[in-house]
């Protein structure tokens, strides 16, 4: 629990996206990522200014592709961020603990 | 693609990063056509205009901290570019650093400018209600106020009021405070006004709760009502249920009919509430004001032919006397003008002189930025030489001095906030007071203050970098500046500060010679060590009872520690004229009818006041009260004028009162209206005898040391609550104090503008201080040089202290032309001092003279002892 400082929704969010996209991690796709998983609608300008947080924290990598297509800057989780989301992931579990979702459903029922 | 689309797209554009921006829009391009091929164009258009507005704030904060930070990701190495606002940010990044580099030309700069954009920012919160706002009547432009060469009466309005041409109505109101019961609190004085039906009509204001006066509330029979001002109803609870309910004013209770809406006010902000009385058609009671709103059509400047006809018709009703003859000289004053006009003057001056000392310090910082520019220019010459251009050059100092402009305009807006109250207390205003407020917009006008005042003092560096020949410099550089004349511009800069110094200097000087000239004056009472209170009585007791209450007072404040002499007065010297009524001196009843003033007080009066007896005795307790008459006090005017070189005393006039009254005292003359009057005819009658007290009424104390004066008040407070509980309190002051209102705003005015005139003359001496240990620093090898060839050392020193003397002087000479140009704005506040009053100018000068002169010296001493052998070595 060191230096561990909890990421931001979108910073996990976005963190997790490109690791979904394996390989494939630029701006537009780490967009359409987390829309197609959280369904709701986001703003590019919103995803790439937190990716260069990321990367100036030392949680992301960018590197560019020079292949066919146009060229593009790719990210990759370093291990810093992969500590990051592991740390980030624990927490949630460790909070979530003993709290039931059959007792939150049935809450939510009213 | 639709132009619509095509403008999102160039927003998202500019907004980019450029080392990112096309693979980005490449994206997005593709993204909106996948879009467009499975929901269709308006989805995907929808879809590109939210993300571009979406993405908007995040993508500018993103511009900005990568280029505060300097972060650049490592897979943009080497990709050409860079983001939009580059160089403005890049250049704020540098300007940040330089300026906490020179912290102390940094603090001068800011400090400096706070102090010209603080006190603008303060003066313009208090003179925006007084010149900027709007009056709150609709039109106010169709309002005027009636010529008065004096106040009207109310038999003068009743007879006039169907016989106006060219107004749609016209209305009348005059001075009417009254006293205001409520609950259990003490009984508390309201400013208030008594006015006619129409008043409200003729103002075009409406009532935000109940309804104005109607056209009977003003006749006999009327119901007595009154209508209250925001203010009250606030202090009253702020129910709308106070309409219909009944409010003890003056002890008798009236009915509420309206409540105006809030920021309504007339004739001044402090005015709580308006009633109506019943007009009597035969009255020839005064001090009517007359307002009227001129009919749709008529051209309220050109009001001249209805004025004639108003003119004639009074001459066929009335007689008037030379003085206050209505049938001359009548014209319409626009309403602005009555209510604010006297007001005017005090604040543009204040205003000017601000304005002036902005000015000064937009001088001092812009000498300031000339030497940083100067002092740099070989680094700005090699950074040209680099290939920086002109413009490049110019944008760095220009956000430089944003940059100052900003940290001013924080600190000025704190010094306005703090500033302002004691401006607004300060300026003669009156009850705008109440009007002046403290605001956001304020900041927001110190922000713009200090930006048009940051991009003027912008200026001076810019030009010298546009003429200057940068390049050259480099190889000058090397030499150590020996060519260094030049300097002009900076030279220029001190002889525009010391001449707008000389400007203010100068107008405070005027000021304090009339101030003096006016405390020179005797009026005739002790000054220093007496107590005034200010009652007013209701006037539902009778004047005897009144009168005896009066008594009961005076003779409870007698009983008060420290106390040596007190008296009640109807009308105190110092405080206008008060009432006249005719005289005629028994066995010269030949003589013309004319009057004098004429004052009811009791006993001690004259003791309590100081008044010098000159001959015969003043009231004493066997003056008792008679049918037949009784006796009288005069003034030495009094006797000059009806009894030319004859004895008074002993001899019997008539006027006024019934009887005749024997003369058995002549007193020295005191300033019976203002202070600057002539001495004027004035007889004084007991109370006692009288047996009569008006409403309102004074009572003073004599204390036995001057400290006292002031300190007795509470507890005259609390005397005349205990024995006179009907009484309500309008003002508790001391004797000093009358006099300081009654030499008026000049002392006010001088006061600021002394205050004013040393903060130009700091800010001058600053200047006069840089720009020649400037002039001294550049020419330090020159003078090396001559002083190792020879040149004794006290020659340095006075050839330099000379080049800040020259200046100065010549600022002087530019500043006494100026002032010549200005000094009419102070005009109505000078008293037997020209505009052009050379000692005024001389004293002016000389200060700012020796002044300059040790402001130079500093410097100059410092350049004469310096080791030429160090400099010479240094370069």
């Amino acid at each position: 629990m060191s230096d561990f400082t909890p990421l931001g929704v979108l910073e996990e969010q976005v963190l997790v996206a490109v690791l979904r996209t394996r390989g494939e991690a630029y701006g537009m796709e780490v967009r359409r990522e987390i829309e197609r998983v959280t369904g709701r609608d986001l703003a590019i300008g919103a995803v790439y200014a937190t990716l260069d947080r990321l990367e100036q924290k030392g949680l992301l990598g960018s590197k560019r592709t020079f292949s066919d297509g146009p060229s593009r800057r790719l990210f990759d989780v370093r291990p810093k961020g992969a500590r990051a989301l592991a740390e980030t992931r624990a927490m949630r579990e460790r909070l979530w603990q003993g709290v039931s979702v059959n007792g939150l459903l049935a809450l939510a029922r009213g | 693609m639709h132009s619509r689309q095509k403008l999102a797209m160039a927003i998202l554009r500019a907004l980019l990063p450029r080392a990112e921006r096309d693979e980005v829009i490449a994206d997005i391009a593709a993204e909106h056509a996948s879009i467009e091929s499975a929901h269709g164009t308006g989805a995907a258009q929808r879809w590109l205009w939210w993300q571009a507005v979406r993405s908007a704030p995040a993508l500018l904060g993103w511009s900005w901290w990568r280029n505060w930070s300097g972060f650049e990701p490592r897979a943009n190495a080497y990709r050409p570019g860079g983001p939009m606002l580059r160089t403005w940010i890049s250049d704020a990044r540098y300007a940040t650093r330089r300026l906490r580099a020179r912290p102390t030309y940094t603090i001068l700069a800011m400090l400096t400018l706070a102090l010209g954009i603080g006190g603008t920012t303060a003066v313009f919160g208090v003179a925006r209600p007084l010149v900027f706002d709007p009056l709150p009547y609709a039109h106010a432009d169709e309002v005027v106020t009636f010529w008065m060469p004096y106040w009207w009466t109310e038999e003068e309005f009743v007879y006039l009021r169907d016989k106006y041409t060219g107004f749609q109505s016209v209305g009348a109101q005059r001075p009417g405070d009254v006293t205001l019961r409520f609950g259990d609190g003490p009984t508390r004085l309201l400013p208030g006004r008594t006015v006619t039906a129409e008043l409200f009509d003729v103002l075009g204001a409406r009532p935000m709760l109940g309804r104005g006066f109607n056209a009977g509330d003003d006749a006999p029979g009327g119901e007595p009502v009154a209508v209250i001002s925001y203010g009250l109803w606030q202090e009253l609870g702020g129910q709308p249920s106070i309409v219909g309910q009944r409010l003890t004013l003056d002890g008798t209770p009236r009915t509420v009919i309206g409540v105006m809406p809030r920021g309504f006010w007339y004739p001044d902000p402090s005015t709580r509430i308006w009633l109506t009385k019943q007009l009597d058609p035969t009255s020839r009671n005064g001090s009517w004001e007359l307002v009227g709103r001129v009919a749709p059509g008529v051209d309220p400047r050109n009001m001249q032919p209805h004025v004639d006809h108003l003119m004639s018709v009074l001459k066929d009703r009335f007689q008037y006397s030379i003085k206050g003859d209505k049938t001359q000289n009548g014209k319409m004053i626009p309403i602005r003008e009555t209510l604010l006009g006297a007001m005017r003057p005090a604040v543009v001056a204040t205003f000017v002189a601000m304005g002036l000392i902005l000015l000064i310090a937009c001088a001092n910082v812009a000498a300031l930025m000339l030497g940083q520019v100067e002092g740099r220019s070989s680094e700005l010459a090699v950074r040209a030489a680099l290939g920086a251009s002109r413009r490049r050059l110019t944008q760095q100092l220009v956000v430089e001095a944003l940059l100052v402009g900003v940290g001013a305009a924080v600190i000025g807006g704190a010094l306005a906030a703090a500033g302002f109250r004691f401006l607004a207390s300060s300026l003669p205003i009156g009850a705008w007071r109440e009007n002046a407020t403290f605001d956001w917009t304020m900041f927001v006008v110190a922000l713009a203050v200090a930006i048009g005042a940051v991009l003027l003092v912008v200026l001076v560096p810019a030009i010298s970098l546009w003429r200057g020949d940068i390049r050259g410099t480099m190889s000058s550089a090397r030499m150590g500046g020996i060519q260094g004349r030049g300097g002009r511009l900076e030279q220029g800069l001190v002889v525009a500060q010391v001449a707008l110094a000389m400007l203010i200097v100068s107008g405070a000087a005027l000021l304090v010679r009339s101030v003096s000239k006016l405390y020179a004056i005797n009026p005739g009472v002790e000054t220093s060590s007496v107590s005034v209170l200010d009652i007013l009585a209701s006037s539902d007791e009778t004047d005897a009872a009144r009168r005896q209450k009066i008594e009961e007072v005076n003779a409870a404040l007698a009983e008060l520690p420290g106390v040596r002499a007190t008296a009640a007065t109807g009308k105190l010297p110092l405080r206008g004229k008060g009432n006249s009524f005719g005289i005629t001196v028994e066995g010269a009843e030949s003589q013309e009818r004319t009057t004098t003033y004429f004052r009811i007080v009791t006993r001690g009066y004259f003791d309590a006041m100081g008044i010098k007896l000159r001959d015969g005795r003043t009231f004493d307790i066997s003056d008792r009260q008679s049918d037949s008459g009784g006796v009288v006090v005069i003034n030495e005017a009094l006797a000059k004028k009806y009894f030319p070189g004859e004895n008074p005393i002993g001899r019997r006039v008539r006027g006024g009162f019934t009887g005749s009254w024997e003369i058995i005292g002549v007193v020295a003359d005191v300033s019976e209206g203002d202070l600057t009057d002539d001495p004027e005819p004035a007889r004084y009658y007991s109370a006692e005898q009288v047996d009569w007290f008006g409403t309102s009424a004074t009572l003073v104390a004599r204390t036995n040391r001057p400290e006292d004066a002031a300190r007795l008040l509470d507890s005259m407070r609390r005397t005349v609550n205990r024995v006179a509980p009907g009484f309500a309190i309008q003002e508790a002051t001391t004797m000093s104090r009358v006099l300081d209102t009654a030499v008026g705003p000049a002392k006010q005015v001088m006061m600021l503008l002394a205050l004013l005139s040393t903060l130009a003359m700091v800010l001058g001496a600053i200047g006069i201080y840089g720009v020649i240990s400037h002039f001294a620093a550049r020419r330090k090898r020159d003078w090396a040089i001559r002083v190792a060839l020879g040149l004794p050392t006290s020659r340095v020193l006075t050839n330099i202290v000379g080049q800040g003397a020259s200046l100065v002087a010549l600022g002087i000479l530019v500043g006494v032309i100026g002032t010549i140009a200005l000094a009419r704005l102070l005009t109505s506040f000078l008293y037997e001092v020209g505009t052009l009053d050379p000692i005024a100018l001389a004293t002016a000068s000389l200060v700012l003279l020796l002044l300059g002169i040790a402001a130079a010296f500093i410097p100059a001493h410092r350049a004469s002892t310096v080791d030429p052998a160090l400099v010479l070595r240094e370069q």
